[in-house]
Parts: structure tokens; C-alpha cells; sequence
């Protein structure tokens, strides 16, 4: 094996910080739910600031048909086959949350016009595995593995779908859900043989919209778990209790010796830090609570609602967004116990703190970022699900999301949003449509796993 | 037995269905566009607002007990019990989503299976 040759990916995540800039930019964007009778589609974003095209859309890819609600997505190869020739980085895996359908996109061909080579239907993933709402996309090796939040009639726990790289169904890959009540997000970490999950609900509960009132009656996930990655078993789970309700986005650090990971639990506004000490154990400890905000029309004050967390290439940095206050927030983790703030900005929000940024009314608030393999350019969309839009944006409706770019101090900390990139999703073609996860052709912050 | 449907809000156009079909299908067959998402009643998306008439929709799981109080009806699962009129569409969901930090559920509005009934409460 070579590592230095030629298969997707980088050697290391300090490689991978040396790697040429993005120039153009994947996007999901949504009619589902908006009103608008069009296919959810998979926008490329022109992001050369030498390009006549910065900043704007320059392709469309709409998907067969409507109502797949578009979320994330992951790639066919990452920097796990990096010491393999025969492999490559080219199809882009779009999963339909409601229809469950697999939309295999054809990046690699022409990157700035992607094309559907493959629809695995949502039909067969249930009929062959009994499983529904298909989210987190990770390339384990030579193989995929998608985490499915509920059953085939949207149940949880759910489980993993395991499909091979011609894309075809190989079944379930886990032996086992345990105890484990909900699915939602996974991250591993192989040189510890560790697989760590989290929890949001089933899909019936949170498809439909977010009754607070679920929460008190158990409805959503307050637990971490952790698995044995070889044998495909949970071994230990974490109750976060109050501290962690709604655990979503699961990140270890990208070192891949490294056994540090976090979670950001978005209704407690808290994010958690486990790591494994010296004895061997899996501990956890909450390292940043961010606090609840008065509004004037609201009888209880507002939870940030952390929606999304990311590391940095070289793990100094983490970054997260409380989707109902409006702010981005980077801190300094170069010691994972001890966090320190370090930077700031403020987009949409309902505490009206930046309505408008660079001529654009935000609507929604901060949601769904990715940061640059060199970790100076932040992207940030403001969709999180277009039921949880429609309750707590309704005007995104006419007024469609929109991406904005943020520029990182990584060398003293610091925040600005970069007054010259805007792409205003209100404008689309179709009407207003709704953004959401961002990647790059050439592997991202949160699309590659070091074996 | 078809029954008459009648959409409000597309001129009070009507359609005969078929009382055993889900009101989606026989819809959309007949060229009506609806949105829809997961098509076993859990997500919410193709719900439309039920303006006269009965269905049977006891397959949903996705609407809470004040969805289905206003009248909100889950196409994809739901057969039509009589003639029905209906308002569908987005327009049809002002009173779907509600911001449930302001406007709370009452233990009786919540979904089926959490919910306490009105007349067990003190």
C-alpha cells in the first residue's frame, strides 16, 4: 500500500489541510414542504472568488421526484481508501429523509454539473431491511453505512443500512440496536475499534414538526452510545439526562490516535466531551452551556437550539450554531476540557440581533455549516427541517433560505462574515427553495475518517 | 362506493373516488398535484384541512390531538368515510404548525398515544 499515491482522500488531516481551496460547493436545496410542486434538487455553488460566477449557483440537479426532504449527505470514498488506487471519490450519496429514497449523484464526470447515475429506492431499503429515514452517510472502508432513524412505518430505533460500492443493499449492518432507543448521527473511530451514536427521535415524532411537550414524555433521545465497531454492537451507553436532551452531531477529533469526540445536545444548548481515560474508560463531561435568551412574546426564554457542531482539521477549533438565537460561535478546544470562546457573529435568529446581513433578510437562523479543509472559510445555511421551519421561521416559506460565508481567524481566533459571498435561495428559479448541508468535491470537515 | 370529493380552494372542483383507496392515490391519479413525503401517514406533509364530511384515517401517526381538532387529515393514509370537502395544499396549514414554545399543547392535544382524554382530568 502506498499512501502517498493516489486514492481519495489525504494521508492525514494535516495533509488534508494543505489542500488546494474549494472551488465549487454542494448543496441540498428543498421544495418539500414549502408549498412549491418541485423535486428537492442538489445545487453546485461556484466558491472561486476569481470566478465571474462567485458566489452563485451555477448548476442544478433535481431529483426524479418530490417530497424526498433532501438533509445530508455523505460520499462513495473518503480518506479511509486514501492508500487504495482503485478507488475514488466520485459519487455523492442524497438521501431522502421522507422517502427514504438514495439518490447516487455523479460528481466526478463534470463537478460543476452533477448528474443521477443510481436511485436506490425507498420501497426496496424497506422491503429488504425494514428501515426508514435514512441520514448520516459514512464510508467505512470500501463500504457504506447509513444511519436509518426509524422502521420501515417510522418507528424507532432504527438502525444502519449497509450498502455496498456499486451501490447495491448488502442489509442491515449492525448485529445488534441493543437498548438503544433512537437513532440519529455516528462518527468512528477505528484505532479504538469505537463507533459513537446519538439520538434525536423517530421519524413519526419528528417528521411531523416538535411538540416540546415529547420531550417530558421520553419522545426524544437524551443518550450517547457506544459501540464496538468490529462487532457491530453497542457496548456502553451514556445517559446525558437534562444536560443532554436532543444529542445531535457526534464529531471525534480527526486525529485519528486521538479518543476525544463531542456532541452538541441542541434543546439543552449544551455540548458534551467524552473521551476515554487513563484507565480505559468512556467518561463524559459537559464543557460549554449556553444559556437560555428573553424574547418579548415568549413566556419562557428561548434555548439556543444547537443544530450542528464541527472540528477543525487540526482539532484547535470547534464550532457550532444555536439555530433559534441567531450565532455562530467558535471555540478554542486545544484543551477538550477547558473550551474557550473565541469568536462570534450573528445571522437571522429570533433575537433580531443581525436580520439582514450583506443586503439579504436572513430568515431562519444559522443552521447547517462547513468549514474548509484549511479551516479559514466557514459556509452556514439557515434551514434545519422544513416542519421546524414552518414553526419557528414561517416566512421562510416566501422568503427561502440562504448561505453566507464566514471568515476564521485560526491563527488568534475571531469570526467575520465575509461581506462579498450571498447566495439568496429566496430567488431561485422555482421560487423560494431552503438550504441545508454543504460539501466539497474534495473531502470537507466532516466527510472523512482516518483508519 | 366512490364518494364525492370536493377541493375548496382548486374552484370546488370535485372528483369520484373510491371509498377503499387512500384520498392521495385516487387523487394524484386523477391528475391532482399534492405534495406528499412519506406515504404511510407519519410526516405531516401531505396533510390537508378536512372542511365537511368524515375519513377514516386511523393509520396516521403523524397529527396531535389539536391538529386533528382543527381538522387536519393525512392524505396518504386516509380513506374517505362520506362525501368530503377539502382545502389542500400549503394554504390549508395555517393552523398546522404553531411554535411550541408560545403556544403549548394541553395534555389532552397531544398525539394518540401520550395524550390524557379530557374527561379523566380533574
Amino acid at each position: 500500500m502506498n499512501s502517498v499515491c493516489c486514492g481519495p482522500g489525504y494521508a492525514s488531516p494535516a495533509e488534508a489541510m494543505t489542500a488546494p481551496s474549494e472551488k465549487i460547493l454542494y448543496t441540498i436545496a428543498i421544495y418539500t414542504g414549502t408549498g412549491i410542486q418541485k423535486p428537492d434538487y442538489l445545487c453546485t455553488i461556484d466558491a472561486d472568488p476569481e470566478s465571474s460566477s462567485y458566489s452563485s449557483v451555477i448548476s442544478r440537479l433535481e431529483m426524479p421526484g418530490i417530497g424526498d426532504e433532501l438533509h445530508h449527505m455523505g460520499w462513495n470514498a473518503c480518506s479511509s481508501c486514501h492508500g487504495d488506487i482503485e478507488k475514488e471519490r466520485k459519487y455523492l450519496i442524497v438521501p431522502g429523509v421522507r422517502s427514504s429514497n438514495l439518490h447516487i449523484i455523479d460528481c466526478g464526470t463534470d463537478p460543476r454539473k452533477p448528474s443521477l447515475f443510481k436511485v436506490i429506492e425507498g420501497s426496496e431499503i424497506k422491503a429488504k431491511t425494514n428501515l426508514s429515514a435514512p441520514h448520516t452517510i459514512h464510508c467505512l472502508g470500501s463500504d457504506i453505512i447509513i444511519s436509518m432513524l426509524g422502521d420501515a412505518v417510522g418507528n424507532a430505533p432504527g438502525g444502519y443500512l449497509h450498502i455496498n460500492e456499486s451501490f447495491e443493499i448488502v442489509g442491515r449492518w449492525e448485529n445488534s440496536m441493543g437498548d438503544i432507543k433512537f437513532s440519529y448521527d455516528f462518527w468512528y473511530q477505528p484505532r479504538h475499534n469505537i463507533m459513537v451514536s446519538s439520538e434525536w427521535a423517530a421519524p413519526n415524532t419528528f417528521m411531523p414538526g416538535f411538540d416540546l411537550e415529547e420531550v417530558g414524555h421520553l419522545k426524544y433521545g437524551r443518550e450517547l452510545h457506544f459501540w464496538d465497531l468490529e462487532k457491530k454492537i453497542p457496548i456502553q451507553s451514556m445517559y446525558l439526562g437534562e444536560d443532554g436532551l436532543v444529542p445531535l452531531e457526534v464529531r471525534f477529533h480527526h486525529d485519528p490516535d486521538s479518543t476525544h469526540g463531542f456532541v452538541g445536545a441542541a434543546l439543552s444548548a449544551n455540548i458534551i466531551h467524552w473521551w476515554k481515560d487513563l484507565a480505559g474508560e468512556w467518561r463524559w463531561e459537559k464543557i460549554i452551556d449556553v444559556g437560555n435568551e428573553p424574547h418579548p412574546e415568549w413566556p419562557i426564554p428561548v434555548p439556543g437550539v444547537i443544530s450542528v457542531i464541527l472540528l477543525s482539521m487540526d482539532d484547535k477549533y470547534l464550532y457550532f450554531c444555536n439555530w433559534l438565537h441567531g450565532d455562530i460561535r467558535q471555540y478554542d478546544i486545544s484543551d477538550p476540557h477547558n473550551a474557550k470562546l473565541t469568536g462570534q457573529v450573528w445571522m437571522g435568529g429570533l433575537l433580531d440581533k443581525a436580520p439582514k446581513v450583506n443586503g439579504v433578510k436572513v430568515t431562519g437562523g444559522p443552521q447547517m455549516i462547513q468549514l474548509s479543509l484549511d479551516g479559514k472559510r466557514l459556509y452556514v445555511t439557515t434551514s434545519l427541517f422544513s416542519t421546524w421551519d414552518n414553526q419557528f421561521y414561517p416566512e421562510i416559506r416566501t422568503n427561502g433560505g440562504c448561505m453566507l460565508m464566514v471568515n476564521c481567524d485560526i491563527k488568534n481566533g475571531g469570526m467575520e462574515i465575509d461581506p462579498n459571498f450571498i447566495v439568496d435561495f429566496g430567488k431561485e428559479p422555482n421560487g423560494p427553495s431552503r438550504c441545508h448541508e454543504t460539501r466539497y468535491p474534495g473531502g470537507d470537515c466532516t466527510s472523512d475518517i482516518w483508519l | 362506493m366512490m364518494r364525492k370529493i370536493t377541493i375548496k380552494n382548486r374552484g370546488d372542483v370535485t372528483y369520484k373516488v373510491d371509498h377503499k383507496k387512500p384520498l392521495l392515490d385516487s387523487l394524484k391519479a386523477m391528475g391532482v398535484d399534492l405534495p406528499y413525503g412519506c406515504k404511510y401517514g407519519g410526516c405531516i406533509t401531505c396533510a390537508a384541512k378536512l372542511l365537511k364530511g368524515r375519513v377514516n384515517q386511523t393509520a396516521q401517526v403523524a397529527l396531535n390531538n389539536r391538529q386533528l381538532n382543527n381538522g387536519y387529515v393525512i392524505l396518504c393514509v386516509a380513506r374517505p368515510v362520506t362525501d368530503c370537502t377539502f382545502e389542500i395544499g400549503v394554504e390549508s396549514h395555517d393552523l398546522l404548525y404553531r411554535n411550541p414554545f408560545i403556544d403549548p399543547l394541553e395534555d389532552h392535544e397531544l398525539k394518540a398515544d401520550i395524550a390524557t382524554p379530557l374527561e379523566s382530568r380533574k
